[in-house]
């Protein structure tokens, strides 16, 4: 019997070739981006999930801004770990990274960089749940000068030779030697706080690096602290007793503060993260259109699966005529569906292997089937299959319902309910179809909107070199020869300007000093905000080209240094004077020493587009950090750009035989802030162009439907004069008018969904009408073709064929 | 002369055999005619008649209606001619089920663009006229079959055409609504209009002025 069955749904779906590629296609479709949606979903959430994650915290600072608690920093201090150990028994340990960034190795004598390392507690490896391939976990970190490195960079550094016991030195004090005490694999390990190479902790207190720290309790937070609690510890509990908790030598301006380290990837965004992090917002929004495409796919399927059952209605009533139950035929027609659905599962997963490689490269990650991704994918097998099962009952239902003297007679049964329910399905996947177009077009506009923002700088044609000096030290030759370095540089035809700075727009937070405590010339002191200040050489503004509302740049003195200064306007704001000219030649005082203002540079972004304006002070100093080139205008072209580098390089290699080097494009990596955001509009791009192909299909199916039911009455009115424009106006009608209902219902969830999403954002565009009317639009034109398609071929029928009475 | 057909062919084309349908039909129907089409099932009957009604099409031959040559006609100018000329009144009466009868015998004018107005004006007229005015609101599956038929004939004759054409009018009803449709169709052709019925009865092809006889396409 099984086998009949088998035989008459291939014929058929042979036969009705067009029919059956739309269904399954269309199913595929849905199916594909569910999976590949959600293989992405699952990645981000599976961030810092390891076997114990869910008692880890880290520990990090919240300031007093403006009387409130703010999240104001994710390192806390080098004695936070211990004294919350102590003082709280729930905690059982704890780690402290201190990251040395642009680490780099030497093993005798051949720098290896490209590396981050970390100072690391020995507690690391049972907190992080982290193994070692080689050496012993209880030893690897907890004596000084041992280092422990993952499996690649063990492979970089010594090839095939066994790392452990091998010496290694690392740039900037190379008169200690390192020890190798072990290996790690984490290269499979999905975490925030990436590390390369590991150094113990106890390390610090004798490395000559680290000579200005050592006296630093309560004055420096620059560790990532993370405490393991006992499980079934009351985090919520613990974390007031924590906030509440004011150490000896503490001042509450701050106060400690947890999190789940499984949350930091999607939902923190402090200041100086070890990284930039994942989107929850997004994570949440893409999930849900996950399972929208999913949703309208197997409407789609009912819709047309239903539809095309009319076709087969003397089928049904030639089997029940015979002998043919209800339940027989419900599971012939069940398997018939079954077959249908595992086929489109089945061509789902073929295109998600193929597309894989691709949508790789759209959202910058390595998803594949791999263990830990393809067992996440398991519990929305589930729902699959039982979206699946339903999907199938019900065509499987609407079929073996038909009366067989009626059907026999050849007289269709359209019942209004079956067409009530398609209609409504129609309505939600045009629900779902608009609010997703009127999403990506807000999204490419605040896109949009955010790149062609100024920035207050002009950051073209500007990089950023920055090397390590390793082989000597940072004195005064070293000062000269850097002298050297920038006159050289200044001489070469392609430099148009040059100047130094510790940082500039777009890049790192670490690079830029948070402070509290700022005396304004009127006196008061501030204790409470939070501002920020970076050194700068006098060239500094003019290369930027940023422009001053009052003053000017401070000036250059033989020292290269001095205690003048270049405020922001949000500063001006900050210390609450109305009249910029006023400030200038006035003095402020942080840090116990007194800085005069000379001048008052307009608001540009420091931060990327996505913070906020912040009180920013750029001070005078010879810092070497960062030397910063605009490039002239000959190298505007490809091939000018790439002498310019050459040339640049090439200097550099001169005055600096023995280092690092590395240059940066300013204005990509300003943009590159904003990548995140980018991607997850293409993505979302995407699936909408995916949703309204599927819910094409469906409006496609209801036509067809629409069409064979109307069929008479399109015979009589075009036998009583109507014109083939009038019969299709007659048809698309009513399409028109639930393309609107759906419109009107799609609105205001858009609207929210996109006033949700721009909260992210410091700087928003506004959300247009224009926006709206463009999607209602698009989503009219995409439904009357559609539709349009079917009913031509019902209006140009002869009526003959309608009418003839047989 | 009202219509013309000469040498009138009409074939199909099924598994590389030509199956003739219509075989050089000659007919002239002069204004005033009523005249019956008989012929057992499959002899080209109802395929005449669409064809006189421009519905369908011919494959040789020549057709001349109010001196327009039709087969050289265009699509947009034929339609226009049968929208003006022709009125059709089927067996199963073909009423649109959603619609009342007072809608229903309005909706060929909706095509034709007469004014709100003008189009009360005459649907009033035709239910005054076919006695159905106590009926205008109800829906067809409220009325008998004779009645049905009537709203038929009344939404054919509503745009006042100069033919009607019936495929098996009296098909559906039993005898006595037959005979009143018959009758009514008598009265008509008295007023002017030329008819020409498809018919199986004798009785109600005596009404007819005369008849045609059909055999396997070819007219005996």
């Amino acid at each position: 019997m099984f086998k009949l069955y088998l035989k008459i749904a291939v014929r058929y779906l042979l036969k009705n070739k067009l029919y059956s590629f739309i269904n399954i296609f269309g199913l595929a479709i849905g199916i594909a981006s569910f999976v590949l949606i959600m293989l992405y979903v699952n990645y981000e959430k599976s961030y810092d999930k390891f076997n114990g994650s869910e008692n880890v915290h880290r520990v990090f600072m919240d300031y007093l801004e403006g009387g409130e608690f703010v999240p104001g920093d994710a390192n806390a201090y080098i004695v936070s770990g211990p004294t919350l150990k102590d003082e709280f028994p729930e905690i059982e340990k704890f780690v402290r990274f201190r990251r040395i960034r642009n680490m780099v190795v030497l093993n005798n004598n051949t720098p290896f960089d490209g590396m981050v390392g970390s100072l690391a507690d020995p507690e690391y490896f049972d907190v992080f749940d982290q193994g070692l391939v080689k050496g012993d976990e209880s030893t690897a970190l907890s004596k000084p000068y041992s280092v422990v490195l993952s499996t690649p960079t063990a492979q970089k550094i010594f090839g095939d030779t066994n790392p452990i016991g091998q010496p290694l030195k690392i740039a900037g004090d190379d008169s200690v030697t390192f020890t190798v005490t072990g290996v790690m694999d984490n290269t499979n390990r999905n975490t925030h706080i990436k590390n390369d190479v590991l150094v113990s902790f106890s390390t610090f207190y004798t490395w000559t690096i680290f000579k200005n720290d050592w006296n630093y309790t309560w004055n420096q937070n620059e560790y990532y602290t993370y405490v393991k609690v006992a499980p079934n510890t009351n985090a919520e509990l613990l974390n007031q007793k924590i906030m509440a908790f004011v150490p000896e030598g503490f001042e509450f301006k701050e106060r400690h503060h947890l999190e789940p380290i499984e949350d930091i990837h999607l939902y923190s965004n402090k200041p100086y993260e070890v990284e930039v992090n994942g989107n929850g917002g997004n994570i949440k929004l893409l999930s849900i259109i996950a399972f929208i495409t999913l949703l309208l796919s197997w409407m789609n399927y009912m819709n047309l699966s239903s539809t095309k059952s009319l076709e087969r209605a003397k089928e049904i009533g030639i089997r029940k005529v015979v002998g043919g139950k209800k339940s027989q035929l419900t599971f012939q027609f069940l398997s018939e569906s079954a077959m249908l659905n595992c086929l489109a599962i089945v061509l789902a997963l073929g295109a998600v292997f193929l597309l894989l490689p691709a949508f790789n490269r759209l959202v910058g990650q390595n998803l594949g089937f791999t263990g830990n991704q393809f067992k996440g994918l398991l519990p929305y097998l589930g729902i699959m299959l039982l979206g699946a099962s339903l999907a199938a009952l019900y065509p499987a239902f609407v079929l073996s319902r038909f009366s067989p003297a009626k059907v026999l007679k050849g007289q269709l049964q359209t019942s209004k309910n079956g067409l009530h329910f398609r209609r409504a399905l129609i309505i939600t996947q045009f629900v779902a179809t608009i609010s997703l177009l009127i999403c990506t077009f807000m999204a490419n506009k605040q896109i949009h909107y955010l790149k062609n923002r100024p920035i207050g700088a002009n950051l073209n044609q500007v990089i950023a070199l920055k090397g390590q000096i390793l082989d000597r030290a940072y004195d005064s030759i070293f000062y000269n020869d850097f002298d050297v370095l920038l006159e050289e540089l200044k001489r070469n035809p392609y430099v148009a300007e040059i100047s130094c700075s510790r940082t500039y727009p777009g890049d790192d937070f670490s690079n830029t000093n948070s402070n509290i405590g700022i005396t304004f010339p009127n006196g008061h002191t501030d204790e409470t905000h939070i501002w920020y200040n970076y050194g700068a050489r006098p060239g500094y503004f003019d290369l930027m080209g940023m422009d001053f509302v009052a003053g000017g740049a401070y000036l250059p003195t033989p020292e290269k240094r001095s205690h003048n200064v270049v405020i922001n306007e949000e500063m001006v704001r900050f210390m609450g004077i109305d009249n910029v000219n006023t400030i200038i030649g006035k003095t402020i005082n942080f840090w116990g020493q007194d800085w005069a203002v000379k001048g008052v540079v307009k608001d540009y972004n420091h931060f990327g587009m996505k913070s906020a304006m912040v009180p920013m002070v750029i001070r005078h100093d010879r810092t070497t950090q960062n030397i910063l080139v605009k490039l002239d205008k000959r190298a505007t072209t490809m091939a000018g750009a790439d002498k310019a580098l050459d040339e640049i390089k090439n200097i550099w290699d001169k005055v600096f035989p023995v280092s690092t080097y590395k240059y940066t494009f300013l204005d990509q990596k300003f943009e590159a802030l904003f990548n995140e955001d980018r991607k997850f509009t293409k993505a979302f791009q995407i699936f909408t162009v995916l949703a309204i192909l599927i819910a094409s299909l469906g409006l496609f199916g209801l036509t067809s439907y629409t069409c064979i039911q109307r069929k008479k009455e399109i015979g009589v009115r075009k036998v009583n004069g109507a014109t083939i424009s009038e019969i299709l106006q007659l048809l698309n009608q009513n399409f028109i008018k639930w393309v609107g209902l759906a419109f009107v219902i799609a609105v205001p969830i858009a609207w929210f969904a996109m006033d949700k999403w721009l909260e992210g954002f410091a700087y928003k565009t506004t959300i247009s009408w224009w926006i709206f009317a463009l999607a209602g639009m698009a989503a009219l034109t995409i439904a009357l073709i559609t539709v349009s398609w079917q009913s031509f071929k019902a209006a140009t029928v002869n009526p003959v064929e309608a009418l003839r009475d047989e | 002369m009202l219509l013309h057909l000469k040498n009138i062919f009409k074939w199909v084309n099924s598994g590389g055999q030509r199956v003739f349908l219509l075989k050089d039909i000659n007919l002239e129907v002069e204004e005033g005619e009523f005249i019956s089409i008989m012929g057992p099932s499959g002899s080209g009957k109802s395929t005449l008649l669409n064809l006189i009604g421009m519905l369908d099409g011919f494959d040789e031959g020549e057709y001349t209606f109010l001196d327009e040559p039709v087969h050289t006609l265009k699509e947009k100018h034929r339609a226009n001619l049968y929208k003006e000329y022709i009125g059709f009144v089927f067996q199963s009466y073909h009423l649109l089920d959603d619609l009342t009868v007072k809608e229903n015998l309005e909706m060929p004018l909706l095509y034709k663009k007469y004014k709100g107005a003008e189009r009360k004006a005459m649907v009033a007229d035709m239910l005054d006229r076919f006695n159905i005015v106590g009926k205008k609101d109800l829906f067809p599956a409220q009325l008998s079959g004779g009645q049905q038929q009537l709203v038929g004939i009344a939404r054919a004759l509503i745009s006042s055409p100069k033919l009607i054409l019936a495929d098996e009018p009296t098909g559906n009803l039993n005898s006595k609504q037959g005979e009143e449709i018959m009758e009514l169709f008598k009265q008509l052709n008295n007023e002017g209009v030329t008819i020409i019925q498809v018919t199986h009865s004798e009785k109600n092809a005596a009404y007819g002025s005369r008849i045609i006889n059909l055999l396997d396409g070819r007219m005996i």
